[in-house]
């Protein structure tokens, strides 16, 4: 289906086209990983919103990425429970293995890694997401037998 | 009955207000930041807190509403504190750096630090850099010095609803921006540098030029550039404009301007004005004297005159010059010279429609009031974007959107497209069609009252179409049903007629059929009007039929009151028109033309025919401010004096009569002389033994001879006082007879091969003297072509290319600009540009009921300019 259809039949599910808008971000933003000036301008277009409305909306949530992001990102989370439970020595060895600094993407765009606040896993803490996927209980041993599956 | 106390005063309210409100209203003054008056409250800048007893906390004024009872302090020592400390967060990331921004003097925050405090912040981290944007070039944004109060967006959003920005990012991080996060791509209206309490947007235009306390002197006057006559206030430096800016609480605009009001004025102080007189000497134009060139023009116009009779003299007046000008060039065409060839470039539209209109309905029908717009519950938009001729009206249209009113477009939407439910947009010249069907459907849901019986007969003569003979006007006979049933269920409705519903033949039939409409629903109508002054030049006679006042010159009784009044002979058989006066120069009939404040040659269709006609007059003078594309075919030039340099009067498509003031005087000032002294000057060398010292001598004699202006002196015009029907008598009894073309008819929809070459109207432009202001070149440079892109893949052309079109009449080449909400089979160039009359490749015919000029064999070969 055209990504504008899809939208469009979005926002059927809305009281009104405003409501539609952060969903309609993630339809936009799952084709490229991150929404360029373009895909801001296909939202505004298909819900008939002002561009400055739809870029004033994307840029507040931090789950919205404005530069281009590796075919699969990482959010690893380091507060309170999971750096107690060794999440920032994952970052470490995240960043020795693929040369990936926080904030960063690697050279071939395979990675992006993200530093994410609280992920509600404290119990099986340290965990991250990968792309939509949930992974807990991390530790040193498990976690690139993880990420290996992430081409 | 509400009674609260503030600060120990006893406040009574009629209604609830905020307690911010109540309290102004008791002359009690609570600091803001966030809030101003018209937008909605914020609540975000806490500065505006006060007590409120039995309330454990502070509250924000501007939010919270007043109930019965309250007790309110606003000025204690606690909320001394809390505003220090409010401050406080707010200069965390701003940059202090008053000693070179331009808002130190007016900043509400510098005024509000220097009231409260703090003397010193607490926060020893750095402050936030975000480098200034100059990538705009009206308009600077210091984001480092922004409080965040969202006045800008409020009014971007609310007012002007152009919604052209927001704030991005979110925390210490979060910038007011365009969606381009550099450029604008707005409406230009500057409104958010009217509303920005602090340096954070705004305009290049006379940046590090003056502070604030460097404005020597404030002229109140009316803004020059639309038929709105929005008030404004010039502030000057030594004889120069510093800025443009408007007031609340002065003229209906409520501080409200487009880009042309706020941005536009510089054309006069461009150094292109005319210096000296010009006369043809040897074929060329020589710089000569005032005395030479008055006298020569006197001359010249008196030998023509005993020659050939007055009929052999013609003038053209102008709606951007007052109303003392255009009734003086009355007065020499019709009782010095003895002549009623006079009309104006209001031809082309405003003034065959007005008077047609006020013909069925009677005088004064258009004159409604632009803020009531507002009020109304329903807006019917025919003929042109309004948002773009006449732009503060436009947004009246949208508050009407705003408060669950409808709006319902015929044709483009253009700057309305937002605020339209659904698009109505016929196949060109098919209007008249898709009309008398709306006006059929109307006619069974809203059985005519009796009112109007000529009208109401017409209605009975007229043709309905039937769904299959809507087939070619692209609008379907659903479309149709809807229009009617959302025109029906508007109970305060407004019509607003645009020129394109005029300039076109049978101009007669669509302005019957809106005006129906109008009937029908019980609406206000008002005429979209590009010059300012177009009504003023109409209501001072500068009609070929028309004396002032609205008088019909060849009704005897009007005729003899007017000769009675200044003591001097009219012409009893009405005059020439623009084009039988073009006509006439082509013939020979008409020798000598006077052109005044206007550029037919640039202006008009068929350039070329103007252009040959004008050169075969045995005298051509032009009176303007600038070397006009018409000025340089002319025998005579005389300098005139621009906008801010002239005092009189203007009336306004509302018919609200407005003072104009000079604002530049002295060295400064241009060379010209106002234009009612050079024709009063003319006019005395011909025999009129008046003198006139003063505008007001000028606006005296109106007042006398013109039965509506009676007694309405100028001081009666301040405030926006002087609205319809003054205190004169309107000219009653004249309507109810009339014509229309083509009732029982349906006409044939053209489909020709070429597409149809329209006159783009922007907002950015006005005519040919916003060409010479560089603010708004700079923000819309150039022409383009514009046409949709699928007529561009026809033609092999894309965004960017250049294209020429052509006809047997011309050739332009343009920048293509492609726009998905074109029609099809239609490009637009505005007539704007030196170099590129668009208008010069139309051509033209007159409509034989209502006199209007009409675009006819205006089609374009369209092709791709190889490089």
């Amino acid at each position: 289906m055209d990504i504008m259809d899809e939208i469009r039949d979005l926002s059927r599910k809305y009281p009104d086209r405003r409501g539609a808008l952060l969903p309609a971000l993630y339809v936009v933003q799952k084709e490229a990983g991150w929404l360029s000036q373009e895909a801001l301008d296909t939202v505004s277009r298909a819900l008939n919103l002002p561009q400055a409305t739809v870029k004033g909306v994307a840029t507040f949530y931090a789950m919205y990425k404005h530069r281009p992001m590796g075919r699969h990102l990482i959010q690893l989370c380091t507060n309170v429970a999971c750096m107690i439970m060794g999440a920032e020595r994952l970052v470490d060895l995240i960043s020795g293995r693929y040369g990936l600094e926080p904030g960063g993407t690697t050279d071939d765009g395979r990675f992006s890694l993200v530093i994410m606040e609280c992920i509600g896993a404290c119990d099986r803490a340290p965990a991250m997401l990968v792309d939509t996927d949930f992974h807990a209980d991390l530790t040193a041993d498990n976690i690139f037998e993880i990420l290996e599956k992430y081409e | 009955m509400i009674k609260v106390t503030i600060d120990g005063r006893d406040v009574e309210l009629e209604h609830p207000v905020t307690v911010l409100e109540a309290a102004r209203k008791a002359g009690i003054e609570i600091p803001t930041l966030c809030y101003f008056e018209g937008l909605s409250p914020f609540g975000g800048c806490r500065l505006c807190l006060v007590e409120v007893e039995k309330l454990p906390k502070l509250q924000t004024s501007c939010t919270l509403m007043t109930a019965d009872g309250m007790v309110v302090r606003t000025e204690t020592e606690q909320i001394r504190a809390a505003r220090r400390s409010m401050l406080e967060f707010l200069l965390i990331n701003h940059p202090l750096d008053c000693p070179y921004c331009d808002k130190a003097g007016e900043c509400e925050l510098q005024d509000l630090v220097a009231r409260y405090g703090p003397e010193a912040g607490r926060f020893a981290e750095g402050k936030r850099r975000h480098p200034e944007s100059f990538d705009d070039p009206i308009i600077v944004r210091n984001m480092e010095r922004c409080v965040l109060c969202t006045r800008c967006i409020r009014m971007c959003s609310e007012l002007q609803a152009s919604y052209s920005i927001s704030v991005t990012g979110r925390g210490s991080h979060s910038f007011v921006e365009p969606f381009s996060g550099g450029r604008y791509d707005c409406e230009y209206c500057g409104n958010c540098l009217t509303v920005c309490p602090v340096g954070a947007i705004m305009s290049r235009l006379h940046r590090h030029s003056y502070r604030p306390w460097f404005v020597e002197k404030e002229t109140e006057t009316v803004c020059g550039f639309c038929g709105v006559g929005c008030s404004m206030v010039l502030q000057m430096r030594e004889n120069s404009i510093i800025r443009a800016i408007p007031r609340r609480g002065v003229g209906f605009n409520e501080g409200l301007l487009c880009a042309r009001g706020r941005f536009g004025y510089e054309y006069v102080e461009g150094g292109e004005e005319l210096t000296t007189p010009l006369m043809r000497v040897d074929g060329e134009l020589r710089q000569v004297s005032w005395e030479e060139a008055l006298s020569f023009t006197a001359r010249r116009l008196g030998e023509i005159r005993d020659e050939f009779g007055g009929g052999a003299v013609g003038a053209v007046a102008s709606g951007r010059c007052t109303n003392e000008d255009n009734y003086m060039l009355q007065k020499l065409m019709r009782f010095v010279i003895g002549s009623n060839n006079i009309d104006s470039a209001a031809r082309n539209y405003y003034a065959p429609a007005q008077i047609y209109l006020e013909r069925i309905f009677g005088q004064g029908i258009t004159a409604n009031l632009i803020p009531g717009i507002a009020n109304s519950d329903g807006v019917f938009v025919a003929g042109g974007d309004p948002t773009a001729i006449n732009p503060i009206l436009g947004l009246k249209i949208r508050a009407v959107w705003r408060s669950g009113g409808r709006v319902v477009v015929l044709g483009v939407p253009g700057g309305l497209k937002r605020f339209v439910p659904y698009e109505l947009i016929p196949v060109p010249y098919s209007e008249e069609i898709v009309l008398s069907a709306i006006v059929g459907r109307l006619l069974e849901r809203k059985p005519p009252g009796g009112a109007n019986a000529a009208l109401e007969a017409k209605l009975r003569d007229l043709r309905i179409p039937s769904d299959d003979e809507l087939g070619s006007t692209g609008v379907s006979p659903e479309d149709v049903a809807r229009v009617s049933e959302d025109l029906s269920s508007m109970s305060t409705p407004v019509v607003v007629i645009g020129p394109d519903m005029v300039q076109r033949r049978r101009a007669s039939k669509s302005l019957f059929l809106l005006g129906a409409i109008a009937y029908l629903t019980n609406a206000r109508i008002f005429l979209l009007a590009d010059r300012p002054n177009y009504q003023g030049l109409l209501d001072m006679g500068c009609l070929p039929e028309l004396l002032p006042g609205g008088r019909p010159v060849e009704l005897e009784m009007f005729r003899h009151k007017a000769e009675e009044a200044l003591g001097m002979k009219v012409p009893e058989q009405r005059g020439l028109n623009l084009f039988e006066m073009i006509d006439g120069a082509e013939s020979g009939r008409l020798k000598a033309l006077y052109v005044m404040g206007e550029n037919p040659v640039f202006n008009l269709p068929d350039g070329v025919r103007v252009e040959k006609a004008l050169g075969s007059l045995d005298l051509l003078v032009v009176q303007d401010v600038h070397l006009t594309e018409t000025a340089r075919l002319a025998d005579v030039v005389l300098p005139a004096t621009a906008w801010p340099e002239k005092e009189g009067t203007y009336t306004n498509l509302e018919r609200r009569l407005q003072r104009v003031r000079k604002a530049r005087r002295g060295k400064m000032a241009s060379y010209g002389r106002e234009d009612w002294r050079i024709l009063a000057d003319i006019a005395g060398r011909l025999g009129m033994t008046k003198t006139y010292q003063r505008v007001e001598d000028v606006w005296e004699e109106v007042m006398h001879v013109s039965a509506l202006h009676t007694g309405l002196g100028y001081e009666e015009m301040d405030g926006g006082r002087a609205l319809w029907p003054y205190y004169g008598e309107p000219l009653r009894g004249m309507e109810g007879d009339f014509t229309v073309e083509g009732l029982d008819g349906l006409p044939e929809v053209p489909a020709p091969e070429r597409p149809y070459l329209m006159i783009e109207r922007p907002l950015y432009h006005s005519g040919t003297f916003s060409r010479r202001s560089k603010a708004l070149l700079a923000i819309q440079p150039g022409p383009y072509l514009k046409m949709n892109p699928e007529l561009a893949r026809r033609h092999g052309l894309t965004g960017g290319d250049k294209a020429r079109i052509s006809n047997g009449r011309g050739v332009l080449e343009l920048e293509v600009r492609l726009d998905d909400d074109m029609p099809d089979n239609q490009v637009h160039v505005a007539n704007t540009f030196e170099g590129f009359a668009a208008m010069r490749l139309a051509g033209f015919g007159t409509d034989p009921v209502t006199g209007a000029l009409y675009m006819d064999d205006n089609t374009v070969r369209v092709e791709k300019v190889l490089r």
